[in-house]
């Protein structure tokens, strides 16, 4: 993806990190499909971009962790 | 990299879940203190995580009804395990309502598109022009064929909200299904689209993908592919045998492909759509299909196995 400096609205907006698994693991509370906690997907239509990378971050840390 | 799409303004009395292309939209509105209402609930094996959804933002409250925009069985899913789970009633739309009593599965399109869905049974109708107080403020029921001939949609004036079901996506719209069986479904999807440019939405809340404000630009997309499809019926009939395979293969996520055609020859639709406009070997409708979808990224088929592919 290039990087622009521009701080238009037109960049592409952070896309939704659901897979359509939707199942939740009772022992890590997180969906076994994108790894996401229950209220990370409540609010997601709430966030702001910033809050959705922050969460597609903490996503990509909870998948190194295994 | 700096991006300002601002969140969208949602009143603080409603909430969006956005889920993917197995479960559509959840929209849940905070009627008061005490109660809450549901509008669609999902696919059925997703209804789990639809219910902790919910609960996780009731914040004390009950939930008291539940509102299906139509009977496809991504947006009515769930209707019976959150209504075991809470009590809710169920209002649905008007022109179904004997074949959910009887439970006919033909006519409520489950068997027909190889879909499941459990049991509910419903309460209330959701007439088109009556108001529905939603989150403390009026939604006017809009009768909305095209997609499905018995779908609704939900407009609220005071804030030009519209939650359009599957008229209307950010990009697209809901295959026409009347269109597959050789009934009118192009001409009706067209004054839906019209309707939707007179009411003019500030914000959309579709049945499936994110809540968007640019409607414009929306609709032009729409009418561009609706005269695309109009232009030629066949391609609406792949397009809805193919979003039939991927959503099946969302849910079971892989499987033999001599499995998947078993398992969808006993699918009205594929029948139907083969009779009407390929006559082909069955297998041969459903291989192609596969290889169209595979051809996109958006399956795979490896040594006879056939997988969703994300992304």
């Amino acid at each position: 993806m290039s990087v622009s400096s521009s701080t238009s609205s037109t960049l592409v907006p952070v896309p939704s990190p659901c897979i359509s698994v939707c199942t939740m693991d009772p022992r890590s509370a997180l969906c076994t499909g994108c790894l996401r906690t229950i209220d990370e997907i409540a609010g997601w239509s709430r966030y702001s971009d910033a809050d959705k990378q922050a969460v597609w971050l903490r996503i990509a840390e909870r998948r190194a962790r295994g | 990299m700096k991006s300002n799409h601002p969140a969208v303004a949602l009143p603080p009395t409603m909430q969006v879940f956005e889920r993917g292309w197995l479960s559509s939209n959840n929209v849940l509105f905070l009627d008061d203190d005490r109660t809450a209402t549901l509008v669609d609930t999902g696919y059925v094996s997703h209804r789990e995580q639809t219910l902790a959804l919910v609960q996780s933002q009731l914040s004390g409250r009950r939930l008291t009804r539940i509102l299906n925009t139509h009977l496809h069985s991504d947006h009515c899913g769930g209707n019976a395990f959150l209504q075991h789970a809470t009590g809710a009633r169920l209002a649905i739309p008007p022109g179904l309502t004997d074949a959910v009593e009887r439970w006919d599965e033909d006519l409520l399109t489950f068997r027909a598109t190889g879909q499941e869905c459990d049991r509910f049974r419903h309460d209330d109708v959701l007439a088109p022009g009556t108001n529905w107080r939603l989150g403390e403020r009026d939604w006017k029921v809009l009768s909305a064929p095209g997609h499905d001939p018995h779908s609704i949609m939900l407009w609220n004036p005071a804030d030009q909200i519209l939650i359009s079901a599957d008229a209307l996506w950010q990009h697209g719209f809901g295959g026409i299904f009347p269109e597959i069986e050789g009934e009118s479904g192009f001409a009706e999807q067209a004054a839906m689209l019209e309707l939707i440019a007179r009411l003019a939405p500030r914000l959309v809340i579709p049945g499936h993908g994110a809540p968007f404000t640019d409607v414009d630009a929306a609709l032009g997309r729409a009418h561009q592919r609706l005269a695309a499809l109009s232009a030629d019926p066949a391609r609406n009939a792949r397009q809805v045998a193919k979003a039939l395979i991927k959503f099946y293969l969302l849910d079971v996520r892989s499987l033999p492909l001599g499995t998947l055609i078993r398992h969808l020859s006993g699918a009205r639709y594929f029948n139907v759509i083969n009779e009407r406009y390929f006559r082909v070997p069955f297998e041969q409708l459903i291989e192609r299909s596969v290889l169209e979808l595979v051809a996109v990224g958006a399956a795979e088929c490896h040594d006879g196995v056939v997988a969703n592919r994300d992304g």
